[in-house]
């Protein structure tokens, strides 16, 4: 249902934004795979390819659109269940249309090029995953893009937030087999998003210690789960000093990945990109510091939960 | 009467990701994720003067802001988001693990 954004580049004749403001949150999006690129299919660049943007207000991005629809907040769902309704013919509902805050002749335009095109994509922001509907919206993105397949070839692809969250997203699914809102207590992984998601621990208060790797909750996550972090014995690695580090117990500086520290990022469609750093740093990488709590981890007897926390020495 | 209710959505900029690298205690970075942009006629609805402070109240908080004229649609604020828009975020994640990071109702009230 997705594809690299090296297909992207190649095929993709035809490419709607949806909730994105890629102009301003990416932007080398256009200019390196999506639209200006010239690909093995797409010889003339820009000219081979047509681009809507569906968004609440007139970003940037909009510029760049060949078609711009301004949708009504909160109306990601019932738009796309009128266009998965279009796609098949089947008739949809007028009030239901007007909701959206778009014409029902510029929904059918739309399906009409969708249809058309000889490769199609669907890049999706956090105007659709973050508002209203939130998880229905990506699933309803997907869903769309599946049942065009019945017509023409479409994918679709999520347009990542922070850098490299693509990469936790991986490496938590290769080793736990789940992405996110894994619980390791047992001794083997759970997934339950909602119960064992960060957001949701912090804001409950279930954890009592917690230990953050080149994030910044202290300045993004709600209230209540920063007044937590503040709280609790909180340690973070970061090359900066953040929100977060303020509110930490311990602040541990480390190497910037990429510039002073060599690793491997993941860009948003899964390629594991290399980094080769250019500098030197005097601070330590995260993967030596977490390391080396590991090590000091280990080191410490045994702790048995039903003996009452009895040391094991 | 019930203050008329907003939707704020916060999202970001170009400049303010440049400021996240360049460091969050400049008064750059402060300027950006402490300044709302409204449409015109709810400035003139609300009795708000662009350039002025308000206060943004949601259901979860409240946090002062800049406010400024800004392109966007009736009755919607845009804001870069930051430590003033944590105060105001949805706080549960209805089960998916994400908080509700854009499209809370709130009220705006000039300081």
């Amino acid at each position: 249902m997705t594809c690299t954004l090296g297909e992207v580049k190649n095929r993709a004749d035809f490419m709607i934004y949806w909730g994105g403001n890629p102009a301003e949150c990416h932007p080398r999006h256009f200019t390196k795979y999506s639209l200006t690129q010239k690909g093995k299919f797409t010889p003339n660049g820009r000219k081979d390819r047509t681009m809507v943007l569906v968004d609440i207000r007139e970003t940037p991005s909009a510029k760049a659109a060949d078609v711009f629809l301004q949708i009504r907040p909160g109306k990601d769902f019932e738009l796309i269940g009128i266009l998965r309704a279009l796609i098949k013919n089947q008739r949809v509902n007028e009030a239901m249309v007007a909701e959206t805050g778009l014409p029902l002749s510029k929904l059918e335009e739309l399906v009409a090029m969708m249809k058309a095109a000889r490769f199609g994509v669907i890049f999706f922001g956090m105007g659709l995953s973050m508002t209203r509907g939130k998880h229905m919206n990506s699933a309803g993105v997907l869903m769309l893009a599946a049942e065009m397949n019945a017509f023409t070839k479409f994918v679709a692809m999520p347009m990542r937030g922070h850098g490299n969250v693509t990469g936790a997203d991986v490496v938590m699914r290769y080793t736990t087999g789940y992405p996110f809102g894994v619980n390791l207590c047992r001794g083997y992984p759970r997934f339950n998003p909602g119960e064992f998601s960060t957001v949701d621990l912090l804001v409950r208060g279930d954890n009592d210690a917690c230990l953050v790797l080149g994030a910044d909750p202290g300045a993004t996550m709600p209230q209540p789960a920063i007044d937590h972090l503040a709280r609790i014995p909180t340690i973070t690695l970061d090359p900066k000093v953040t929100h977060t580090s303020r509110l930490s117990r311990v602040h541990i500086t480390t190497a910037a990945t990429g510039i002073s520290a060599p690793g491997t990022a993941y860009r948003m469609d899964e390629i594991p990109l290399p980094l080769r750093p250019a500098l030197k740093s005097p601070y330590p990488t995260d993967e030596e510091v977490v390391r080396r709590i590991r090590e000091a981890v280990a080191r410490r007897p045994a702790w048995l939960p039903e003996r009452n926390g009895e040391m094991v020495v | 009467m019930a203050a008329k209710r907003y939707l704020m959505n916060a999202g970001r900029t170009t400049k303010q990701g440049q400021q996240i690298n360049i460091g969050k205690d400049s008064p750059e970075y402060l300027a950006i994720v402490t300044t709302i942009f409204m449409n015109v006629d709810d400035l003139k609805e609300a009795g708000i003067t662009a350039g002025t402070d308000v206060r943004v109240r949601s259901d979860n908080g409240e946090a002062v802001f800049h406010c400024k004229e800004g392109k966007v649609p009736p009755g919607i604020i845009f804001v870069a988001y930051g430590p003033p828009t944590c105060k105001l975020m949805g706080q549960t994640t209805d089960g998916t693990g994400m908080p509700t990071s854009k499209g809370w109702e709130v009220e705006v009230e000039p300081v």
